[in-house]
C-alpha cells in the first residue's frame, strides 16, 4: 500500500478517558461499537485521502510510559499529530489538561498539531465538564476541540481526519521540514502520488472516507 | 490493512446469532480447525475469525468465564502460533490481524488469573521469538507494542512466565533490546520502555541474567549508537557554522539527551550491579574515550607523528607515540564541552559522575590508557575492568545475544566488551539475599575510606608536579581542568567560554556530586600558591570586567552564569556573605562602575530608552538562569552570532542594532548591580522605578472628594459606551465610576501608565479625543490595555484632559529618567536640579524649551500642593477637602479610607511631633517660598482664597494652568527659595494663610526626610522642593499623589467657569505673569 505521506500521531491524556478506545475506532472499523464491550489497541493505522492524495496516518498510544522522564520527553518529538483526551464525565482529566499541554509544548516540535477532544460524549448524563469549557480550553490555548464517542463513533472520523487536514495544510504552507523524519511526517515510497486515489476518495475537501486499506 | 469484508453468510453455515457468545467463539474454533493450512481462498476468513476472537475473549473476560475456559481449553494460542509459522500464513496480511489480536487481549484483559492462563503454557513466548516481517512497519508497530504491553504486565509474579531461569531465556528483554537502535523512534522508545520496565522487576535471578548475559553487550552496543550519534551532530557543528541546518543540530541535540535521560533513568533504578556495568561502559566506552579526549589539545597529524617515530627507531630512541592514539575519534572541544556539560545535568548516579569529574579535575594522560579505576574501585566491589577506547563493539548486540542465549556458558569472546563472566558471577554477591542490607553498608563503608585514601594519594601526587614533555607539547598536570579554564578566555569571543562555564556550572550544582570533594580539589594549588579556585574565580573575574566593556563580544546568558558561579565560588560555609579579597571584590566592583560609564552613553531622552530600561528590568527578573534549559539549545553549539534572523534568544546572541546594545548595556548592569548588592548583603532598594504598592488596582475605592473629575464617555472599538470620570493621578490613568454608597468617592474600573498613554485630538469633533494605553515594556504585547475614543462634555475639558494628560505623561517619565539618572550616577545629576536630558536638549532652541516646559511642569507639581492646603486651612468649607488630601494617602490605597478621616485633623492640629529636627534646614529653604511664595504658589493661594469666599476671581484663578507648567516652574526649580521678583504674595495673598501652610508643608517634609534617610545614595545637599518630586523613592511618589488632585481641583474649577471666559482669563492670566 502506498501513500503519499505518513503521519504520525500520539494520543495523550489520563488514563480511563478512552484513548485506545478512540484510536481502535479509527483504525479499525470492524470493530463496531459494542453497549457493554471497551476494547481498545495502543497501535493503529489507516489510510485517508486528503485532497486527492493518500494519507497514512500512523496512531500510537503512549500509555504506560509516563513513568520514566526519558520516555515522556522523547514520545512528544516524533509526532506531527497529538490528540490530547479527556473525559467529559471526569472533572480531573480535564484540570489535567494545562499539565499534559505543558509537557507536549515542551518537548515537541513547536508545529505539531493539538487537538483537544473530550470523550465519551454520549454519556450526557453524567457529564461533569461543560462543552463550553472544552471550547473555551482549546480557544485559549490555540488548539482544534471536539466532544467524541468512542462507543457511537460521533466524530471519532472527524477528530483525525480534521487534525490531518491542518497537518496538511501546514505541509503545503510550507511550515512543516518534510524531509526531517523527526517531525513526524515521512514521504510515502512515490513522492508524486499520481495514481488516482482509491475508489472512494472524497473530493477535494477531503472528507476522506475510507475504508481500511 | 484490514479489508472490512462480511465473510459470513459463506459456506460456513450454523453461524450463532450472537456475535458475542460462547456459541460464536465455539463457532471460530471450528474454523479455525478446519483451516489449519492458510491459503489464499481462506485468508480473508481466517483473518476475520481472528479479529472476532479478540472481541469475544475481552467481552468474556468482563462477563462470561467460560469463554476464556474454553479458549484455554481448546489450546487455541497454539493455533495462532500454527497459522503465524506458515509460509503463507506468514504474510503480514494475517500476521498483523494476529499481534492485533494479541495486543487487544493482552491490553483489554482485566481478570488476573485469565491473564496468568494465558501466559501459563509458552506460547506467547514462541510468538515473541518469531521472526516476523519487520520491515513492514504495521507489523513492527503491533509487535513492539505487543511486547511493550506485556512488559507492562510484568511484576515479581509474572517474571516466571517470562523469564526461564533453568534455560536462561527471556525472549521479552533480548527481543526487544535487539530494536534498540530501530530506525523509527517510536520503537526506540518503546523498547526503552520495555528495558526499564524489566529492570524495575526485583527479581533476583533475572537481574543476574540481565548483568551476566546481556549488560555487557547491550550496553556496549547501546554506548556505541550513542557515540555514532555524537560523532553525526559533531559533524554538524563543524559542518554548519552559519546556522543552516539549524533544524537538524537541535533534533540531534534532543536526540541524543533522549539518550542521556535514558541511561539516567536506568542508573536511577539503582540496580547495583547493573549500575556498575553501565557505569564502566559509559566512562571507558564514551566518557573518557571520547569527551575527554576531546578535550586534549589535537595531536599532530598522524603523518608526523610516524615520521617522528621512525626518525626515534633510527635514533635508536624510545619515543612514546600512540599511533593509535592519533586514530581515535575527537569531537571539538565546544562539542566535547557541551556533551559533558550533559552528562553532569542530566546524570546523578554518583560513581559516575564523581568518576567523571576526578577525570576533569585530577586526571592526566594515563587515564585514556587505566581508565578512572582508582575512583571506580571505590565504588564497586569485584569491577569487570573495560579497556579504555571509543570503538565499534566486536559483534552486534544480535549476534552477541544470540550467542549469550545458545550457550549456557558463554566463552568470553576477546575484547573489550566482553563479558568477564568468572569475576562476574562468582563474586556477584547479590545471589546470597539474606544479609544485603549488611553487604550494602559495609560496600558503603569502604567506599568511603578508599575515597578518602585516594584524595590523599592524589594530594601527594599532585604535589609532585610532573610536567613531562612528550610529543612536543608539555603534558601539565591536569591537562584537562586546564583546557577548562583555559576555554573560559574570552578574549575573542565567548564561544567555547559559555560551554566551559556550563561545565563547571553542571558539576558544582550535581545533586550526585559530593561538595566537599569538589571544594577540596579546587583548593588544591596549581602552581605553587596558586590555587584552582583563584584560577578559576580570576576567570570569572576576567569575563566579567570584559564583558563591561563596550562593545565586547560576550553574551548576556555568559555574564549571568558567570556571575553565578562567582557567587558559588566565593560562596564560604562558614557564613553568609561570600568571601572575596579585596582585589577580587574591586575588580567586581569595577566592573559594575565600568557598565554604568556605557550605560551613561545610552541614557537618552527618548521615550524608548525609558521602556526599554523598566522592560529589561522585568525581564532580569522575571527569567531565573536554568543551565538545564539553556543547554538544550542546540544553538549554543554554533559560534555566537548577532542576528536575530536566527531566532535565537536576545540573551543567547550578541546584540544587533543600537537599541539591542542599549539593551544590553542595561541588562549587563542589572545583573553587575545584582551581584554586587549580594556581595554586600544589601537589598535593592531602588529597583523598580515603579513602586507597585502605591498603585491604584482596578475595584479600588479612591477618595475623590476635591479631586479633579473630568467626567467623559468612553466609546471602545465595538463602540460600547461607558460613563467615566477620567482622574489624572502622578503615575496612572484612573477612570472611575461614582460608589453608590459613599459620595465623593468612586471605583477604579481602569487604570493604566500614564507614562503609556497616548493622545490624539479628533479633526472633525473638539470635544472628542483619541486616547491609547499601551502595556509597556518594548517587546511583548503589542495591543494596547485601552483604546478607546474619549467623548467629553465640551471643547474645553476635552482641551483640559489632552494637556493634563501629555504633561501627565512626560511627567511621569521624566521623574523616572531622573530616577535612572541618579541609579547610574549621571554627572551632575544630584549637585544641579536640571536634568542632564534637559540641558543637552536646550542647546537646540525649540526643543529645549519643550523640554523646560516639561520640566517645569514637573516641578510645578508639588507647589499647587501647598496652595491647597493653604486654602484647606482658609475655610471651614474646604478644609474637609484637605481632610481628603490626607486620606488620599490611604484612602487611594485603602479602600476603607473613610474611617481615617480623622487622622488628618490631629495631624494638622500637632504638626511640632511631626516635625523631626532634621527637617529643620529643608523646613528653613522652603520656607521663603511659602510666606515670600514662589508666584505659583501665591497664585494658588489667590485661588484657593477665590474659591473660598465663593466670589470666583476670574484675573486670578485661569492664571494656574499656563504658569505652572510654563515659565514660572522653571525658575522655581531653579531658585525656589529666594526668587522674589516673581513673589506677588504681599500683593495678592493673605499673610494669615501662608503662615499657617507651615503645617502641612512640614508634614511633607517630614515624609521627605525619611526617605532622604532611608537611602543613602541620596546627597545630602537635596533641595526640600525638588525631593520629594526627584527622589525615586516612595515618599516622592507618595507626596505627589499628595498634592496631585488638588492641582486638578484647580482646573476643575477654571472649568467650571463658562467656557470663553475660561479661555479668555487663560490668555489674560499668562499675560500678567508674562509682564511681571
Amino acid at each position: 500500500m502506498s501513500y503519499a505521506y505518513l503521519f504520525k500521531y500520539i494520543i495523550i491524556g489520563d488514563t480511563g478517558v478512552g484513548k485506545s478506545c478512540l484510536l481502535l475506532q479509527f483504525t479499525d472499523k470492524r470493530f463496531q461499537p459494542v453497549h457493554d464491550l471497551t476494547i481498545g489497541v495502543e497501535f493503529g493505522a489507516r489510510m485517508i485521502t486528503i485532497d486527492g492524495k493518500q494519507i497514512k496516518l500512523q496512531i500510537w498510544d503512549t500509555a504506560g510510559q509516563e513513568a520514566f522522564r526519558s520516555i515522556t520527553r522523547s514520545y512528544y518529538r516524533g509526532a506531527a499529530g497529538a490528540l490530547l483526551v479527556y473525559d467529559i464525565t471526569r472533572r480531573e482529566t480535564f484540570n489535567h489538561l494545562t499539565t499534559w499541554l505543558e509537557d507536549a509544548r515542551q518537548h515537541s516540535n513547536s508545529n505539531m498539531v493539538i487537538m483537544l477532544i473530550g470523550n465519551k460524549s454520549d454519556l450526557d448524563s453524567r457529564r461533569e465538564v461543560k462543552k463550553e469549557e472544552g471550547e473555551a480550553f482549546a480557544r485559549e490555548h490555540g488548539l482544534v476541540f471536539m466532544e467524541t464517542s468512542a462507543r457511537t463513533a460521533a466524530n471519532v472520523e472527524e477528530a483525525f481526519i480534521n487534525t490531518a487536514k491542518e497537518i496538511y495544510e501546514k505541509i503545503q504552507e510550507g511550515v512543516f521540514d518534510i524531509n526531517n523524519e523527526a517531525n513526524g511526517i515521512k514521504i510515502g515510497q512515490q513522492a508524486t502520488p499520481t495514481n488516482p486515489a482509491l475508489p472512494g476518495s472524497g473530493g477535494a475537501g477531503g472528507a476522506a472516507n475510507s475504508g481500511c486499506c | 490493512m484490514f479489508r472490512s469484508r462480511s465473510w459470513f453468510g459463506g459456506p460456513w453455515g450454523g453461524r450463532p446469532k450472537n456475535r458475542l457468545s460462547l456459541e460464536h467463539l465455539k463457532y471460530l474454533y471450528s474454523i479455525l480447525e478446519k483451516n489449519t493450512t492458510v491459503s489464499e481462498s481462506n485468508r480473508g476468513l481466517l483473518v476475520e475469525s481472528l479479529r472476532c476472537i479478540a472481541e469475544i475473549l475481552i467481552w468474556g473476560d468482563q462477563h462470561d468465564s467460560l469463554v476464556f475456559d474454553f479458549f484455554l481449553e481448546k489450546n487455541m494460542l497454539s493455533y495462532f502460533l500454527h497459522i503465524m509459522r506458515q509460509k503463507s500464513g506468514g504474510s503480514s496480511f494475517v500476521c498483523v490481524q494476529l499481534l492485533q489480536t494479541l495486543n487487544i487481549l493482552f491490553e483489554n484483559i482485566r481478570n488476573e488469573t485469565s491473564l496468568y492462563y494465558l501466559l501459563s503454557n509458552n506460547h506467547v513466548n514462541s510468538i515473541m521469538v518469531h521472526k516476523f516481517d519487520f520491515s513492514d512497519e504495521d507489523v513492527m508497530g503491533y509487535y513492539i507494542l505487543f511486547l511493550k504491553t506485556l512488559s507492562l504486565k510484568l511484576n515479581t509474579h509474572t517474571i516466571h512466565f517470562f523469564y526461564n531461569e533453568h534455560t536462561n531465556d527471556f525472549p521479552l528483554y533480548t527481543e526487544a533490546i535487539k530494536f534498540f537502535n530501530h530506525p523509527e523512534s517510536m520503537v526506540r522508545i518503546a523498547v526503552r520502555t520495555i528495558s526499564l520496565n524489566v529492570y524495575k522487576v526485583q527479581n533476583a535471578s533475572m537481574l543476574r541474567f540481565i548483568r551476566d548475559k546481556t549488560a555487557a553487550p547491550y550496553f556496549s552496543n547501546l554506548v556505541w549508537f550513542i557515540g555514532k550519534h555524537i560523532l553525526e551532530l559533531d559533524t554538524c557543528v563543524r559542518t554548519d557554522i552559519d546556522h543552516q541546518s539549524n533544524q537538524k543540530l537541535s533534533n540531534l541535540v534532543a536526540e541524543h539527551l533522549d539518550h542521556l535521560h535514558y541511561l539516567s533513568d536506568i542508573l536511577l533504578l539503582d540496580i547495583k550491579d547493573l549500575n556498575a556495568v553501565l557505569t564502566e561502559h559509559l566512562l571507558h566506552k564514551l566518557f573518557v574515550p571520547l569527551y575527554i579526549f576531546s578535550l586534549t589539545p589535537a595531536p599532530p597529524p598522524p603523518s608526523l607523528a610516524v615520521v617522528t617515530q621512525n626518525l626515534a627507531a633510527v635514533l635508536n630512541r624510545n619515543v612514546d607515540i600512540d599511533i593509535q592514539e592519533m586514530h581515535n575519534p575527537r569531537v571539538s572541544s565546544i562539542v566535547a564541552l557541551y556533551l559533558l556539560s550533559l552528562v553532569f545535568l542530566v546524570v546523578t548516579h554518583a560513581p559516575l559522575v564523581h568518576a567523571l569529574a576526578w577525570v576533569i579535575l585530577n586526571g592526566d594522560h594515563s587515564v585514556f590508557k587505566e581508565g578512572a579505576a582508582e575512583i571506580l574501585n571505590s565504588y564497586v566491589e569485584h569491577r569487570e575492568v573495560v579497556v579504555p577506547g571509543f570503538g565499534e563493539p566486536h559483534e552486534s548486540l544480535e549476534q552477541a545475544l544470540d550467542t549469550v542465549i545458545g550457550h549456557t556458558s558463554t566463552s568470553a569472546s576477546s575484547g573489550a566488551d566482553a563479558v568477564s563472566e568468572d569475576s562476574g558471577v562468582e563474586s556477584t554477591p547479590a545471589a546470597s539475599s539474606s544479609p544485603i542490607n549488611r553487604h550494602i553498608e559495609t560496600v558503603a563503608e569502604a567506599a568511603a575510606t578508599r575515597l578518602r585514601n585516594i584524595t590523599d594519594e592524589e594530594k601527594q601526587r599532585l604535589q609532585q608536579t610532573s610536567s613531562t614533555s612528550t610529543q612536543g607539547y608539555v603534558e601539565l598536570a591536569k591537562p584537562f581542568l586546564d583546557t577548562v579554564l583555559q576555554a573560559l578566555d574570552c578574549t575573542e569571543n565567548d564561544y567555547l567560554a559559555l560551554l566551559s562555564l556550563c561545565l563547571i556550572y553542571a558539576m558544582s550544582h550535581n545533586r550526585g556530586m559530593k561538595n566537599e570533594w569538589f571544594e577540596q580539589v579546587l583548593s588544591k594549588s596549581m602552581h605553587g600558591s596558586f590555587s584552582y579556585r583563584t584560577a578559576l574565580i580570576e576567570h570569572l573575574l576576567n569575563i566579567i570586567t570584559q564583558s563591561s566593556q563596550p562593545s565586547c563580544r560576550i553574551r548576556l546568558i555568559t555574564v549571568e552564569i558567570a556571575l553565578e558561579l562567582l557567587l558559588t565560588f566565593t560562596k564560604s560555609a562558614a557564613d553568609e556573605a561570600p568571601c572575596i579579597t579585596a582585589t577580587q571584590q574591586g575588580l567586581l566592583f569595577g566592573a559594575r562602575n565600568q557598565s554604568m560609564v556605557v550605560l551613561r552613553n545610552f541614557y537618552k531622552s527618548e521615550d524608548i530608552f525609558l521602556d526599554l530600561f523598566e522592560d529589561e528590568y522585568n525581564e532580569m527578573r522575571k527569567s531565573q538562569l536554568n543551565v538545564e534549559f539553556l543547554c538544550m539549545d542546540s544553538t549554543i553549539l554554533l559560534p555566537p552570532t548577532g542576528t536575530p534572523l536566527t531566532g535565537i534568544g536576545f540573551t543567547r546572541r550578541l546584540p544587533c542594532g543600537e537599541v539591542e546594545k542599549a539593551r544590553r548595556a542595561i541588562r549587563v548592569y542589572f545583573l553587575l548591580r545584582r551581584t554586587c548588592q549580594k556581595f554586600l548583603n544589601e537589598k535593592e532598594s531602588l529597583l523598580p522605578l515603579t513602586n507597585v504598592v502605591n498603585l491604584v488596582q482596578v475595584d479600588n475605592v479612591l477618595d475623590l472628594n476635591n479631586s479633579d473629575l473630568i467626567a467623559c464617555t468612553v466609546v471602545a472599538k465595538d463602540n460600547t459606551k461607558q460613563r467615566r470620570f477620567l482622574v489624572i493621578d502622578a503615575l496612572q490613568l484612573i477612570l472611575v465610576e461614582p460608589d453608590a454608597k459613599l459620595l465623593g468617592w468612586g471605583v477604579a474600573k481602569f487604570v493604566g501608565f500614564l507614562q503609556d498613554v497616548e493622545v490624539q485630538g479628533d479633526k472633525d469633533d473638539s470635544r472628542c479625543l483619541h486616547i491609547t494605553v499601551h502595556r509597556g515594556g518594548v517587546t511583548h504585547n503589542r495591543t494596547p490595555l485601552l483604546s478607546a475614543k474619549f467623548l467629553f462634555d465640551d471643547h474645553i475639558r476635552c482641551m483640559a484632559a489632552k494637556q493634563r494628560l501629555t504633561k501627565g505623561r512626560s511627567k511621569a517619565r521624566q521623574k523616572k529618567m531622573y530616577q535612572i539618572a541618579q541609579l547610574i550616577e549621571i554627572p551632575g545629576q544630584l549637585d544641579s536640579p536640571l536634568y542632564p536630558v534637559c540641558g543637552t536638549s536646550a542647546h537646540s532652541a525649540g526643543a529645549g524649551n519643550t523640554r523646560l516646559v516639561q520640566k517645569g511642569g514637573l516641578t510645578a507639581n508639588r507647589v499647587p500642593g501647598f496652595a491647597a492646603v493653604l486654602r484647606s486651612n482658609n475655610s471651614a468649607g474646604v478644609s474637609r477637602t484637605q481632610m481628603a488630601q490626607n486620606r488620599s494617602l490611604e484612602g487611594l490605597r485603602n479602600e476603607s479610607g473613610g474611617r481615617s478621616r480623622r487622622r488628618s485633623p490631629m495631624a494638622t492640629g500637632s504638626p511640632s511631633s511631626l516635625r523631626p529636627d532634621s527637617g529643620g534646614m529643608l523646613d528653613r529653604d522652603r520656607s521663603p517660598s511659602m510666606s515670600g511664595g514662589s508666584h505659583s504658589s501665591s497664585q494658588s493661594r489667590e485661588n484657593s482664597q477665590a474659591r473660598s469666599s465663593g466670589n470666583r476671581s476670574r484675573e486670578g484663578s485661569p492664571r494656574m494652568p499656563r504658569p505652572r507648567s510654563e515659565e514660572i516652574p522653571l525658575e522655581d526649580f531653579q531658585h525656589s527659595r529666594n526668587n522674589s521678583p516673581h513673589s506677588r504674595s504681599g500683593a495678592l495673598g493673605n499673610p494669615s494663610p501662608s503662615s499657617r501652610s507651615h503645617t502641612p508643608s512640614r508634614m511633607l517634609h517630614y515624609d521627605q526626610i525619611s526617605v532622604h534617610n532611608a537611602s543613602p545614595r541620596e546627597p545630602s545637599m537635596l533641595i526640600g522642593g525638588t525631593n520629594a518630586l526627584l527622589n525615586p523613592l516612595n515618599g516622592g511618589v507618595t507626596i505627589a499623589r499628595e498634592v496631585l488632585p488638588l492641582q486638578s481641583s484647580e482646573e476643575t474649577s477654571f472649568i467650571g467657569n463658562d467656557g470663553d471666559a475660561a479661555a479668555d482669563n487663560r490668555r489674560k492670566g499668562r499675560g500678567t505673569i508674562e509682564t511681571v
